[in-house]
């Protein structure tokens, strides 16, 4: 399975949610731990202060174990150099992605400084995963209002709309091609009724891993085997776990 | 002893659940007791139906389900006939959703029905989680106002409301918060560690038909905590809530 929703440690900033630090070969052993053979692994110190050491740290900690982590950075969109940050991370770092947490890291997702960054991200092949579910700025519509500005742009929801904005976030998804839906931390009667309404190969999984006081992540590890008993089936959990996101990321190369 | 502190029984919009189907999880997982709450229909609008409904089901359970009572708030008198009907009928605590029944935590429209929960000597549940009107720190500085009536924060303000778990915790002495959604290894272990916290002040829930029960309990089991705490977060806090007298 693919886990398309997981964190590096807070190696510099974190104050809150911080948990234990742990290796690139820790990471991967929790992932075995859970069945997992790839992972999406998120910036975080990136989500506090995105810098470009940041997204340095996050590839040399995936630049560990390539076959196994993908990494998303991220970059501040109303930073001057943000496109050309995110040029360097797709091009020269070797990451796949930007990671936006529109809440934490303050700003709306109609600011208009996010369009130069979208299209450096287009042209490079990135996907684009958001944070969602939470008011005021992290919404499935507003995140969507965005996919429909860069319409060549896979953008993913990477909270499937959490407790509060799962009915919205699953509309959005519906109705928007370039949108997608990862489930993660998503309540499991959420997740059941957007497997059975979703287009069926936009929908994602991922367990946020990687904010443990463990470095066997056991959260995470309980979180994937909490699909067992969803009460889906296996049809849709091989296209959440495997084929979705291997052909998500197929498609952006 | 194992007590499940939240479960709605009926039908919601995408889920349900019914007492025999609750009951054979029970026996499933090992819970002996839970309190039960009607479904979103009758926490929102059909309060009778839902009250009746729990209540025949706990009066049919020999003991193993504890009616909660339903009264939306926006009925005024009516509500607190409700409340008294169904205490009538074996209720033993409150449960509250501002969201579903459309109103502001701190509005007022509430107080009369905490002034009766009071009286009554209930604990009240009060959901939380979705800004901006079902709230932990709002509902603090509620609870701070009935500082003899248990709250329970249900669902500790999942998700990104977790983070106002702890300063609410700590704001209001008589608030209590639910295991349910949260991690054992990331929202537990700080609330439990919080010295103005701790495990005791915890309680277990399912918050079934939404989640997978047996997955709830399971991270609570997992939770390194000693045994009398995890005795406290499983059932002994709950039931010291609902009978102060005999625990
Ligand atoms: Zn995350």
């Amino acid at each position: 399975m693919i886990d398309f929703h997981t964190h590096t440690p807070a190696w510099r900033t974190a104050s809150w949610l911080g948990g234990v630090p742990f290796g690139a070969d820790e990471f991967v052993a929790f992932m075995d731990s859970a069945g997992i053979e790839q992972a999406l692994v998120l910036s975080h110190d990136g989500l506090f202060d995105a810098t470009p050491e940041a997204n340095d740290d996050l590839a040399a900690f995936v630049g560990r174990y390539p076959r196994r982590l993908i990494g998303f950075g991220t970059v501040h969109p109303r930073r001057a150099d943000a496109p050309a940050e995110v040029d360097r991370m797709l091009n020269r770092l070797g990451l796949r992605g930007l990671k936006l947490h529109p809440w934490l890291q303050g700003f709306s997702m109609h600011e208009l400084a996010l369009d130069p960054i979208c299209e450096v991200l287009a042209q490079s092949g990135g996907i684009l995963l958001s944070h969602d579910g939470t008011p005021p700025y992290s919404t499935g519509g507003q995140i969507a209002a965005l996919a429909r500005r860069h319409p060549s742009l896979p953008v993913v929801l990477g909270h499937g709309g959490l407790h509060d904005t799962w009915r919205e976030a699953l509309a959005a998804t519906i109705e928007t091609p370039n949108l997608y839906i990862c489930i993660c931390g998503t309540p499991p009667y959420a997740a059941r009724e957007i497997l059975s309404r979703a287009p069926s190969h936009k929908v994602l999984f991922g367990t946020d891993a990687g904010l443990s006081d463990r470095k066997s992540q056991d959260y995470a590890v309980a979180r994937v085997a909490e699909i067992d008993g969803w009460g889906i089936s296996d049809e849709q959990r091989r296209a959440m776990l495997v084929d979705n996101p291997r052909a998500l990321l197929a498609a952006g190369r | 002893m194992i007590v499940d502190a939240h479960v709605r029984l009926g039908r919601g919009r995408e889920v349900a659940l019914e007492a025999d189907q609750l009951l054979a999880t029970m026996d499933a997982l090992g819970i002996d007791v839970a309190l039960v709450a009607p479904d979103e229909r009758c926490i929102a609008y059909d309060n009778r139906a839902g009250n009746e409904h729990v209540a025949a089901a706990a009066a049919a359970s020999e003991g193993r389900l504890i009616p909660y009572a339903v009264a939306n708030p926006w009925r005024g008198r009516a509500a607190l006939d409700e409340l008294e009907r169904a205490r009538d009928a074996g209720a033993r605590a409150l449960n509250v959703d501002s969201v579903l029944q459309g109103f502001d935590l701190l509005d007022g429209l509430l107080d009369p029905l905490l002034d009766f929960a009071a009286d009554a000597g209930w604990p009240v549940y009060v959901r939380t989680g979705t800004p901006p009107s079902a709230l932990p720190l709002p509902l603090a500085a509620l609870a701070r106002r009935w500082p003899g009536t248990p709250f329970v924060m249900g669902r500790s303000g999942a998700t990104d409301f977790w983070i106002d778990a702890a300063p609410a915790l700590r704001h209001a002495p008589n608030l209590y918060g639910d295991t349910s959604y949260a991690p054992w290894d990331t929202v537990l272990v700080e609330l439990g560690r919080d010295p103005q916290i701790g495990p005791s002040r915890l309680v277990f829930s399912t918050d079934a038909p939404y989640t997978v029960p047996s997955s709830e309990l399971r991270r609570v089991l997992d939770w390194p905590v000693d045994d009398d705490a995890r005795r406290d977060v499983l059932g002994g806090t709950i039931l010291r809530l609902l009978d102060p007298a005999l625990h």
